[in-house]
């Protein structure tokens, strides 16, 4: 376990000093809020749009940090053989992706928490405490599933590969889980509702709205988690004996 | 300096055990059989392709064996990986780039129970000047150094190394195996393999030769070279008779220029006797030792021969192994 740890400490060093995963994660939320998310008088969701914006511009930055940063690395250091350097010591197996998600967990808080300052200080949303906890963790435990997603994508594609496959998901994921603009009652939100992404920004703002969470949210979310978690372990079994 | 026990006396650190390894209708490895014992300096020589890396990955856990047994430390090949007793350095491994050399190697250090501080190995290997620099930003003679760190840092007992040298120069090379011999000399086991073959014969006390993923020969570096008739005998010789010269007794390979003939004997005294009981009066007589690189040569073209004689199902009778002639650019060729 100390082992681990300290691998994770490493990973998350190396996340922190990557330029590319700072400005997904971090500076293009921000930079989005400060542009878009002081339209004081439209609504979503029941809730301010700035508020909205704000549940919106943090979950982007949060899942998109796990999605990108740790696919695109694992398949990487698939491909270079630090994977098989590892497997030549004495850390216990599945250490590495153990790793490799505390770190994304670890590099998501800060990206979290900016986006929601930014939101009480600059947009001038207003909430009691508990509500601006419960919308942070909401949003920081929703988004681990692309974690896990991260680890079968880098287990089962090239690095070359890697880059278009989770741009799709991205993009996917953000427009059609409708965090970069409301989804409309009608097909949109029809689509949209059964993505994870759309699930965890429903979560704010039901939380600022009433303060209650929707049964169906959280089954969402736990429902595709399973999925990619599946979808891991099944990539990470294939590749056992070609690492 | 340090004798704490390395290995159980007498039982073998490593032992594989007519291991078999098929790839479609390849067989990678096939049926090989060896000890290692500790202390050892063992070097795994073979051409490319012979076999040496599928047998180290299943040595090191990476890959199954399709048939056959290995050993290490007494155990299967994942416990001895994962109890930190061994320590490897491939040529496929990688490293995590985006730290400094002296974070990844205090990293490592830290996944093996009783590493070596990461400032002595760091020391041993080579690269205490570039402990700063990051990973990703090393020459390929660094890289391979600090590949080597890695596969000391955890202090094992068992060191595996796959052509360690390869993208070192000379300099580096030497260096290298100044370091390595101090490693050995605290009583570890270790195997590398390699097709630099002045390499193994410098650095090991015992040479395993390994064609085509069969152990062709397994002894040390003289006994290799004694076995493929690592002698030459040279000399000038007008109207030659080829017929005559192929009889001469422990000859194992014969090259004819013109009136100079060359001959790679097993006993280069008594061929040279035979030939001057035969009334034969050579000139410019010369007798060299041959380098392990073309006894290792003769025992791999010797291999492949017979491999390919098996296929046109009999050899003839009575024809001594390894008994050849061989057209002089034909030599000049494998020479190279």
């Amino acid at each position: 376990m100390k082992a681990t740890l300290a691998l994770a400490r490493t990973e998350t060093l190396r996340l922190s000093r990557n330029k590319r995963y700072l400005i997904f994660s971090i500076a293009l939320p921000v930079m989005l809020y400060l542009v878009f998310g002081k339209q004081a008088s439209a609504t979503a969701y029941g809730v301010q749009f700035k508020a909205f914006y704000m549940v919106g511009m943090a979950s982007v930055g949060a899942f998109s940090g796990a999605l990108t940063g740790n696919a695109q690395r694992i398949s990487q250091e698939r491909k270079d053989g630090w994977i098989r350097q590892l497997r030549l010591t004495a850390l216990p197996p599945g250490s590495y992706v153990v790793a490799k998600i505390i770190a994304s967990m670890a590099t998501t808080v800060p990206s979290i928490a900016i986006v929601l300052a930014l939101g009480r200080f600059y947009g001038g949303v207003q909430l009691a405490g508990w509500k601006w906890l419960a919308i942070g963790a909401a949003i920081w435990l929703g988004t681990m599933t692309f974690a896990a997603l991260a680890v079968a994508i880098g287990y089962r594609f090239m690095p070359d590969t890697v880059q278009p496959v989770t741009m799709f998901v991205y993009f996917l994921m953000s427009i059609l889980g409708g965090l970069w603009f409301p989804l409309s009652n009608g097909i949109l939100r029809k689509i949209g509702q059964v993505l994870p992404t759309y699930q965890v920004t429903r979560i704010g703002t039901d939380v600022i709205a009433s303060g209650t969470v929707s049964m169906t949210s959280i089954v969402t979310i736990l429902a595709w988690l399973a999925g990619f978690i599946a979808l891991a372990v099944l990539a990470v079994r294939n590749t056992a004996e070609t690492i | 300096m340090d004798q704490r026990g390395r290995g159980q006396a007498g039982a073998p650190v490593v032992s594989f055990d007519e291991v078999s390894k098929v790839y479609g209708n390849v067989r990678a490895v096939d049926g090989l059989s060896l000890d290692l014992r500790q202390g050892e300096t063992v070097a795994f020589l073979g051409p490319n392709g012979a076999g040496k890396s599928t047998a180290l990955d299943m040595l090191l856990a990476l890959r199954k064996p399709t048939s056959g047994r290995i050993r290490v430390f007494g155990g299967d090949p994942y416990a001895g990986v994962k109890s930190g007793r061994v320590g490897a350095m491939l040529q496929s491994g990688g490293l995590m780039p985006e730290v400094t050399v002296r974070e990844l190697v205090a990293l490592v250090a830290g996944f093996h129970p009783r590493p070596l501080p990461a400032g002595q190995t760091l020391q041993r290997a080579g690269i205490a000047d570039i402990a700063d620099r990051r990973v990703d930003r090393l020459s390929g003679g660094q890289t391979q150094r600090v590949r080597f760190a890695l596969a000391i840092v955890g202090d094992s007992d068992l060191i595996v190394l796959d052509e360690p040298t390869a993208a070192m120069d000379v300099e580096g090379r030497q260096a290298f195996w100044a370091n390595m011999k101090a490693e050995v000399a605290e009583g570890r086991t270790l195997l590398f393999a390699t097709h630099y073959l002045e390499e193994a014969d410098s650095a090991a006390d015992r040479i395993l030769v390994i064609n085509k993923g069969r152990l062709l020969a397994d002894g040390t570096p003289s006994e290799i070279k004694k076995r493929a008739g690592a002698r030459r005998l040279s000399f000038r010789l007008d109207r030659v008779d080829e017929t005559f010269l192929l009889g001469l007794p422990a000859l194992v390979n014969l090259e004819i220029r013109h009136d100079l003939v060359q001959i790679q004997s097993a006993d280069t005294d008594r061929t040279l006797y035979a030939l001057l009981d035969a009334g034969y009066r050579p000139r410019e007589v010369d007798i060299s030792s041959l380098g392990l690189e073309q006894a290792f040569l003769a025992i791999t073209a010797e291999d492949n021969r017979a491999g390919a004689a098996g296929q046109e199902t009999a050899a003839p009778a009575g024809q001594t192994a390894g008994y050849t002639r061989q057209h002089h650019d034909q030599a000049k060729e494998m020479a190279r």
